[in-house]
């Protein structure tokens, strides 16, 4: 394993009663895109300047290469940032924006325009260097922003949700072209979003905060398959999210009671008769099918449900099942599936194992 | 490579860390220059009203008479209230001017409300002896106004040389510029599209000027009756110059006890007095501001 | 926005009518002034003869240059410490949260509020009395400043609110040190409020009267000069005086006007 190139040691943050980041401890390998991933207000973005150093932690350490820089302002941590409104200088042109921070650090005239030449040409800008940030396009001046905090080889690239500000193509597009670029240059990518899908197309590894509070680290298909924790379950991907109460355990496989029907989930640790439970079962894990065709395994789920709506999204389908009862499940499968049209009987079925079961809190 | 052989901090960077610290270096200057220079002096004045002065030099010996000739005296009471009257008739003219303006320049000035604001500044810029000048010679006997009704064998009005009037027009000249201002700087931030929902509401004009522009932009025209009212009160060059014989105010007093007289102490009482008479008025329209009333709801800037 | 209906339209018509009249109450007064500067005679200047003795009697009153000298040099050490003070205060007030935000506030706006005689007479006798200094230029620089410093305050917090802060954090992050960021990415994008509330406060203490005059006693300026000749009646050379002073007044408000326009445009481009 390659050794951390960012620790992150027991950091917390308050703002007056506030946590806004609460005991988190992360390590950042050199060659990974690692995504810190939450919902607005999670703590992801107080961590990020904590990191660059526009905040400083009350109890924790930052290290960066083995070097503690908890207390080190920003402008000696060398690192670079992309912003999310880009917060490019308006009185200076591109070139002038991008070589700004080789301008501070006193490179020479020489190795700068070397520098700037390679990034911009990486970034695919060459040629626009006399213009103004008031001049350029959304997506060209993401570009520039990128430029400028990859222009002087940082330790590490902070990235706060650098994506949010562009339409729809265009951030598809960045999303190929920014994962392009951490894996040419090597160095670590800390990537803010609250965009689940993005994290989980760019990233090797992902970290999901809520309210301060890590809840998991981990391989993105590891946070993906293997949730540990409900928030985790219902924020990465999209699930089912069902409640219910246990009536049966078997071995370790619970039966379920939810809302009348029955359904199979893996029992979570220490369970027993009577707990109520949160439970997730990923969209795309339901089997759908006509009525009466399917075959059930014990411990399968199967529940009987009538096709509400169809929901067509080119590669795959979303459709929308109604049950006796008034509950409705979402299951994503292929595009255009045979005697499958609205107000089809259907039967969804899926195993023990493709759910995710949590105890649910007291409330 | 190394993080913190590339980059030098010295002590005082770190220092530079601690937010509070940077606030206070950034605040504190001026503050403190304020606080020396104005606020201190202001001070000291009250300590001077309680001296005596014997040939043009204070005695530190502490007594009461200055106050006892001011307030006893009716002489001085006359000028004191003379000038209040002055300072509340010439706020008021200032304030129904200066509304309507600061109105249409604000809601109908487009692209030109910079140019018109300043417009009405500027004058407020050439000082306060070129500004008196210049009135009186439109005023006075042989001024403009007098001499073209003399040319053409009308009677010249009395009321224009050397009277209050006279100091009236003369003072509102000098300040109207600040209550456009003030007034106008609130109008800015004032939603005009309130009145469109008053009017569908069914207030008319001047009701819904009442019940919606007015309150709502009463802390401006507040600031501006302030700004208005303190220097009026004060004014000593004005009444002297257009007031006549007759117009002498208050301030005209207060400076001659730095003048000829030098009777400083004195003077202080009645600096005293002034200060005391303009804060007195700030306090009272400061209260008069209900904030939650003025629509302000305590957001950051 | 315009007039939808009759009753409006009669009300901005009214509106717009007293606009006028207040312009030409602010400035037929200067204009008139200046035009009697030039005129023979100055209690019915008309049939206008022209002249420019007005003029070079003023220039020939000893006291002329030394006032012109003086007043420039308080309107510019004035000008200068105001906006040195209010820069700093505002960008600390706007850049950083303290409980002692609306306290000092209110400090740096109070000085709006008091009138310059009482500003004038204490500092005379507080400098005099308290702090040593004799009635001298610096003096009336330092005196002038109190309220400058208000007028600046007021000048560059109105264009400073528009700037975006978080440049200043990104330029700190890519290795600029606090006065570098200064210097390369807060300035460039807010000299003109700074130049702004510099001509402003210059101007003020250039036409100070009640402050200057009690703090310098015999030492002349300009508005000291004028007046001493209105205390004598009002002569012809105080018209040129006036028109001069103008003169200089309506550049500074041109600089001041296309400085508060490039402001305005600068900062507009903050999304």
């Amino acid at each position: 394993m390659t050794a951390a190139v960012l620790q992150l040691d027991g950091i917390v943050k308050a703002f007056g009663a506030i946590k806004a980041v609460d005991r988190v401890s992360i390590d950042v390998g050199r060659d990974e895109f690692f995504s810190l991933l939450g919902p607005s207000g999670s703590g992801k973005t107080t961590l990020l300047r904590i990191i660059a150093g526009l905040e400083t932690p009350d109890s924790g350490r930052v290290l960066i290469n083995g070097e503690d820089v908890t207390r080190l302002p920003p402008y000696a941590r060398r690192l670079g940032m992309v912003f999310q409104d880009f917060l490019l200088f308006p009185h200076r042109t591109v070139a002038e924006n991008v070589a700004f921070p080789l301008k501070m650090q006193g490179a020479a005239p020489a190795e700068r325009q070397r520098q700037l030449d390679w990034v911009l040409d990486l970034v695919h800008l060459s040629g626009l260097e006399a213009r103004f940030p008031h001049q350029l396009s959304g997506g060209q001046k993401q570009r520039v922003a990128l430029a400028r905090g990859l222009v002087s080889r940082p330790s590490v690239l902070l990235l706060d949700e650098p994506l949010a500000n562009l339409d729809r193509e265009l951030r598809k597009e960045m999303e190929i072209e920014v994962r392009r670029f951490q894996i040419e240059l090597g160095i670590p990518f800390i990537y803010v979003t609250h965009n689940q899908e993005e994290a989980l197309t760019m990233s090797d590894r992902m970290a999901v905060m809520n309210r301060g509070m890590l809840e998991q680290v981990g391989p993105k298909l590891e946070l993906y398959e293997k949730p540990r924790t409900g928030f985790v379950a219902a924020f990465v991907g999209s699930a089912n999210r069902l409640q219910g109460e246990i009536r049966g355990i078997e071995g370790t496989v619970a039966r379920i009671d939810w809302g009348g029907s029955e359904i199979f989930g893996g029992a979570p640790a220490g369970a027993v008769v009577g707990d109520r439970v949160n439970y997730f079962i990923k969209s795309e894990r339901i089997a759908i099918a006509p009525a009466a065709a399917a075959p059930m395994a014990e411990g399968h789920t199967r529940l009987a449900a009538k096709l509400r709506d169809v929901i067509f999204k080119g590669q795959y389908s979303d459709y929308i099942v109604a049950l006796d009862g008034g509950s409705e499940l979402v299951v994503s499968g292929p595009p255009a599936l045979e005697g499958l049209k609205p107000r089809a009987e259907v039967v969804l079925h899926w195993a023990a194992e493709a759910a995710d079961v949590f105890a649910a809190e007291a409330t | 490579m190394s993080v913190v052989e590339t980059a030098r901090v010295s002590t005082l960077g770190r220092l530079w860390m601690n937010r509070q610290l940077r606030f206070a270096c950034l605040t504190l200057p001026g503050a403190l220059f304020i606080l020396l220079f104005m606020v201190a002096p202001l001070m000291s004045i009250v300590v001077f009203s309680f001296w005596r002065t014997e040939s043009y030099n204070l005695i530190s010996d502490w007594n009461l008479d200055n106050y006892r000739v001011l307030l006893g005296d009716p002489t001085y009471l006359t000028f004191l209230w003379r000038s209040t009257v002055m300072a509340v008739a010439v706020s008021v003219i200032c304030l129904i001017y200066a509304y309507p303006v600061a109105y249409l320049i604000a809601k109908h000035g487009g692209r030109y409300r910079l140019i018109l604001v300043l417009l009405t500044a500027a004058p407020f810029l050439t000082g306060i002896i070129l500004r008196v000048t210049a009135i009186q010679h439109i005023l006075g006997p042989i001024g403009l106004i007098n001499m073209a009704l003399t040319t053409f064998g009308m009677m010249p009005i009395e009321a224009l040389m050397y009277s209050n009037v006279a100091s009236a027009i003369g003072l509102v000249y000098l300040w109207v510029p600040f209550m456009v201002l003030a007034i106008y700087l609130s109008l800015l931030n004032f939603n005009f599209e309130l009145l469109e929902v008053s009017k569908v509401c069914g207030a008319r004009p001047w009701r819904a000027f009442i019940e919606v522009t007015w309150p709502l932009n009463w802390m401006g025209t507040a600031i501006g009756i302030v700004l208005v009212f303190v220097p009026t009160l004060a004014s000593s060059v004005t009444p002297r110059f257009l007031g006549g014989v007759d117009g002498a105010l208050y301030g005209t007093i207060l400076a001659h006890q730095f003048g000829a007289t030098g009777t400083w102490a004195l003077g202080s009482a009645m600096g005293v007095v002034l200060f005391v008479l303009s804060l007195v008025v700030i306090v009272g329209i400061w209260r008069a501001v209900d904030l939650r009333r003025s629509g302000f709801t305590g957001e950051q800037a | 926005m315009a007039a939808v209906n009759p009753g409006e339209r009669v009300m901005v018509g009214g509106q717009t009518v007293m606009l006028l009249l207040l312009y030409v109450f602010l400035y037929f007064p200067i204009f008139y002034v200046v035009y009697l500067s030039f005129m023979e005679n100055s209690v019915w200047p008309f049939p206008p003869e022209f002249t420019l003795d007005h003029y070079a009697l003023l220039e020939s009153m000893s006291d002329f240059h030394e006032g012109l000298i003086n007043s420039t040099l308080i309107g510019l050490g004035t000008g200068a410490l105001s906006a040195l003070f209010a820069c700093l205060a505002v960008v600390g007030l706007l850049k950083y949260r303290s409980r002692f935000r609306a306290v000092l506030t209110v400090l740096y706006m109070s000085p709006l509020f008091v009138a310059h005689i009482l500003i004038g007479i204490s500092t005379l006798m507080f400098n005099r009395g308290v702090l040593g200094i004799p009635g001298n230029i610096p003096s009336t620089i330092l005196a002038n400043t109190t309220y400058g410093v208000a007028f600046a305050f007021l000048v560059i917090l109105a264009q400073l609110l528009r700037y975006d802060w978080r440049l200043d954090e990104a330029a700190m992050v890519f290795g600029a040190r606090p006065a570098r960021t200064f210097w390369e990415v807060t300035l460039p994008n807010t000299w003109p409020a700074l130049l702004g509330a510099f001509l402003v406060s210059f101007i003020l203490a250039f036409n100070n009267l009640d402050i200057s005059f009690y703090n310098l006693g015999a030492i002349p300026t300009l508005p000291t000069i004028a007046w001493g000749t209105l205390r004598h009646g009002v002569k012809p050379e105080l018209y040129a005086l006036a028109s001069i002073v103008n003169a200089l007044v309506f550049l500074v408000l041109i600089t001041l006007y296309f400085l508060l326009r490039t402001g305005l445009v600068k900062l507009g481009h903050r999304d």
